[in-house]
């Protein structure tokens, strides 16, 4: 066991774990930060995902040893109150199936805006292909990111 | 210790089933043919209300004297939208407008009637039970009214959750009548709303969760562990039927936090426990990394090892054997020396993984007084069942509480990892949550059952369809489970069309025993079976030299006939409903005019568990053995739509697992295990494969039906005959393989 001070959601924050536990089981099970879902163990479906200094990251490959020297925004740091433009717009065009997905879309599609605030087809494309949706919602996914960056998205 | 929602807390004592009942319950649930027990009765009535001051008419519904009305809604949200769609209903016939009300999760209590995810039945099974529960309501609010007015009941009228005195200024709100209401007595037989007066029935509503889904606020079941509950990871035999020979736990123990480690002995029936070894420890990452440290040496089953190549060679040898007979029209035999044209060919399809997003677990709390249970699942009335199985505790001393369900697609039909929380729960004195990895998911699913078909038809001297001979053999999931149901149940349909349509038509089955666990997997049977027919009706039509719409056109004829159907979704299907999406499907997706150059287009139709569909799919080609998903148009007629967004949903949701599935799944058998570990093996269609997607909901008065399953099968045959018209070559082996040499 060691300590690692983590700068989560602009919060600095102590955990006493392993140092190979992955910074996903380390937001789920220590910090209670539940919204990160665990999908694969092998960054092959992007449920996990969570910025670390302001890129993509699949948290359930990233050791909580890595993670110490950077900014980690998780889905509960992306807004306070769900009003990124890109939660109101799964809201709005009703993205969600079982939902279980969507918040790994959201952080790889939040990623993209800050990148890029007029994506393309192929932009999203390459920066959401990470991202597996079993219930194969899509459609509604490219929707909404364009919706959200007509609408400004930015975090 | 554990604090659960105040619902659970709730005084329960109607339920009173012995577990013979409860067992027989769950069976009948996870068969989608148990029907809801009459939920407005006056016993229900009283004491439900979810807070002490509020009208609770029913389980469904409760109007405290202020704030929003609660609906409850009474069925697992797997991502098919029930959380939604059944609240829907109930609201419209309570007459309140969607932003007056909240939805709550109910929890297992059979005052809900059938409580499960399967078959697409909720909407249509549940319909017209739930519009009594709110007409019954709306009925008594009104009465409240009248009586607080002294005037006849016809002078009033309730609209967006407030009752109305005809011709004056007089109004109550809903909650200034939920004390008067409370001592009336429920209304039996309500009055049902018009259709043509529906407010919020066939329109879009967002799903109830969507914002908190959003957020990450969403409870599903891996996030509903309590803080401090022990976490279990377990090690099955990787083999099939195999058994524990010797467990070496001393690393697993030396590891901090690992608490324990419990043998888990296999029971008789595979669908519920397999052998295993679990590593209790005080997180999951400690739970895994104990269960890494394990050395267990396996006693494997006896005999040959399963591989794709034994399964193979009975598939083969059984199409070369005579089957059991499931129908017989006319006689194929002496049919084939009169037809023209006579055409063969074999089909193959392999076992498929349901792979939900959300890994499998389940927390169970057993005591010696009693046990509760949470966690997501298809099937809640099973864990009840199999806990008092599992325990001996009475049904009523068990609770079941559910979560939201990270996607089901029938793998959550099975209750063997709310098996496995039980048992170790029990074993531990501790409520402990079982948590899979996604490698244990996959190699410990119940597949989509694996088959070969072959298939037979004949044209005669007007290029119609003569004869048709199907003879099948797959690893039938009924046979898996040593139930007494025929082995051939869902795995092919006697009554499907083209069956009925050609005068000499034989249908034959003959299953193959596996070790392998087979289970129910999105629109079961269908899945393979319209791909089937859809596909060789094509190669007949191409033979026919007909256009392949025209063909099944001329197939279903010019008269509108009720085709008898004795499976799910039946007694029959209606021949007019099927044209009309298959014309309409020709309509939208144009066609009678030819594709733009590079563009190849693909057709099915298939009736299944109620609805009508019809698809076309237009793919280009990026090279000669390389598709690039173009488009899907689909036609669907599933009768009245209750939430539309939702319906579109589904139905692309079904055409993108349909797609995926065709192009790239399969799970292989070696040595006795599967092959597949992880989505690097076992690949699911990503954004950047996905086509657009058109959707067209026939606009219909009919009984409503479910979306959850109708729109996928349909998608498979539509895609393979694009390819055919594509490159000429006809896909009948299972997922796409233009690399592999393939029959002309």
């Amino acid at each position: 066991m060691a300590n690692f001070t983590l700068d989560v959601n602009n919060q600095s924050l102590k955990v006493d774990v392993e140092p190979d536990t992955p910074l996903l089981w380390v937001l789920r099970d220590e910090l209670e930060l539940k919204g990160t879902k665990f999908g694969c163990g092998k960054a092959l479906c992007g449920a996990c995902t969570v910025h670390f200094n302001g890129n993509a990251v699949r948290s359930c490959s990233l050791p909580v040893s890595a993670a110490t020297k950077g900014k980690i925004t998780t889905i509960e740091g992306l807004s306070s109150d769900g009003s990124h433009p890109l939660q109101q717009a799964w809201v709005e065009l009703d993205v969600p199936q079982c939902g279980y997905c969507q918040v790994g879309q959201i952080m790889s599609a939040a990623a993209l805006l800050q990148r890029k605030k007029n994506p393309t087809d192929d932009d999203i494309n390459s920066a959401m292909s990470g991202n597996l949706c079993r219930c194969g919602t899509y459609v509604r996914i490219r929707e909404a990111i364009k919706l959200a960056a007509k609408k400004g998205g930015k975090s | 210790m554990i604090n659960f929602d105040p619902l659970k807390q709730e005084e329960n004592t109607e339920v009173q089933l012995s577990r013979r009942d409860f067992v027989k319950l769950s069976s009948l649930a996870s068969l989608g043919l148990f029907v809801g027990a009459n939920l407005v009765t006056g016993k229900i009535a009283k004491g439900n209300a979810l807070l002490a001051d509020s009208f609770g008419p029913s389980v469904f519904i409760s109007i405290p004297k202020e704030g929003k009305i609660t609906i409850m809604a009474k069925n697992p949200e797997i991502g098919q939208g029930v959380k939604t769609s059944l609240p829907q209903i109930i609201a419209e016939e309570l007459e309140v407008r969607w932003d007056q009300i909240q939805v709550e999760q109910a929890p297992l209590d059979r005052r809900y009637g059938a409580q499960f995810a399967g078959g697409s039945t909720a909407v249509k099974t549940n319909y017209t039970t739930l519009r009594q529960a709110g007409a019954a309501a709306r009925e008594m609010l009104i009465e409240a009214a009248a009586r607080k007015w002294n005037v006849a009941l016809n002078k009033c009228f309730a609209k967006e959750g407030v009752v109305y005195q005809r011709d004056t200024q007089l109004k109550f709100t809903y909650h200034e009548l939920a004390e008067t209401a409370s001592q009336l007595e429920l209304r039996e037989n309500p009055t049902l709303k018009e259709p043509k007066n529906f407010t919020l029935i066939g329109k879009s509503i967002g799903g109830v969760d969507n914002q908190k889904i959003a957020s990450g606020q969403v409870e599903f079941g891996l996030d509903a562990r309590p803080k401090g509950i022990l976490v279990a990871s377990v090690e099955r035999c990787p083999v099939f039927g195999g058994k524990i020979k010797s467990i070496d736990d001393s690393a697993a123990l030396k590891i901090a936090g690992v608490e324990k480690v419990i043998k888990i002995e296999p029971t008789p029936d595979p669908t519920r426990l397999v052998a295993g070894v679990a590593v209790i420890a005080k997180n999951t990452w400690t739970a895994m990394k104990g269960r890494r440290a394990l050395k267990i040496e396996w006693e494997l089953p006896e005999g040959e090892a399963e591989t794709d190549e034994t399964l193979r060679s009975q598939f083969e040898k059984n199409i070369n054997s005579n089957g059991e007979v499931l129908r017989n029209d006319g006689d194929v035999d002496t049919a084939w020396p009169n037809c023209k044209k006579i055409h063969e060919a074999v089909y193959e399809a392999p076992f498929l993984a349901h792979a939900p997003m959300e890994p499998m677990n389940y927390i169970a709390d057993v005591r010696a007084d009693g046990a509760d249970l949470w966690g997501p699942t298809q099937v809640p009335g099973s864990a009840m069942g199999l806990a008092a199985a599992i325990t001996g505790l009475t049904p009523d001393k068990i609770k079941v509480r559910m979560t939201r369900v990270g996607g089901g697609f029938g793998r959550r039909l099975m209750a063997d990892y709310a098996c496995e929380a039980i048992y170790l729960s029990k074993e531990l004195g501790k409520p402990v949550q079982v948590v899979w990895t996604r490698e244990d998911d996959m190699q410990h699913d119940f597949y989509r059952p694996s088959g070969m078909f072959k298939m037979k038809a004949g044209l005669d001297g007007e290029n119609k369809l003569a004869a048709w001979h199907i003879k099948a053999t797959t690893t039938s999931r009924y046979a898996f489970r040593g139930s007494s149901d025929p082995s051939y149940k869902t795995e092919v349909f006697p009554d499907g069309f083209p069956a009925g349509f050609v005068p000499n038509f034989k249908m034959e089955y003959l299953p193959v025993a596996s070790k392998v666990p087979r289970g129910a997997w999105r629109a079961p049977g269908h899945n393979i079976t319209a791909w089937l027919d859809q596909s060789f009706i094509d190669e007949m039509a191409h033979l026919a030299g007909k256009d392949p719409i025209a063909f099944r056109l001329a197939l279903l004829g010019e008269e509108d006939k009720e085709m008898p159907y004795e499976d799910h979704g039946g007694p029959f299907y209606k021949t007019s409903r099927l044209k009309n999406v298959i014309k309409l499907a020709t309509e939208k997706s144009n066609w009678s005019t030819p594709a733009p150059k590079g563009v190849f287009r693909g057709f099915a139709a298939h009736f299944m568990f109620g609805a009508y569909v019809a698809e076309v799919v237009s793919i280009s080609m990026k090279d000669a053995t390389t598709i690039k998903l173009e488009n899907v148009v689909a036609v669907c007629d599933c009768g009245t739509v209750i939430n539309r967004s939702g319906a579109i949903n589904q139905i692309q949701g079904g055409i993108i697992d349909g797609l995926s599935a065709t192009l790239n799944g399969a799970i292989h058998i070696e040595n006795g295990k599967a092959k597949e570990g992880n989505f690097d093996g076992y690949k699911l269609m990503r954004i950047n494969e996905a086509p657009t997607i058109e959707v067209h909901l026939v606009d219909s008065t009919e009984n409503p039906e479910g979306l959850g399953e109708m729109s996928l099968p349909t998608v498979s045959a539509a895609l393979c005959n694009a390819i055919f018209a594509a490159t000429g070559k006809r896909v009948r082996k299972l997922p796409v393989n233009l690399t592999e040499e393939t029959k002309l």
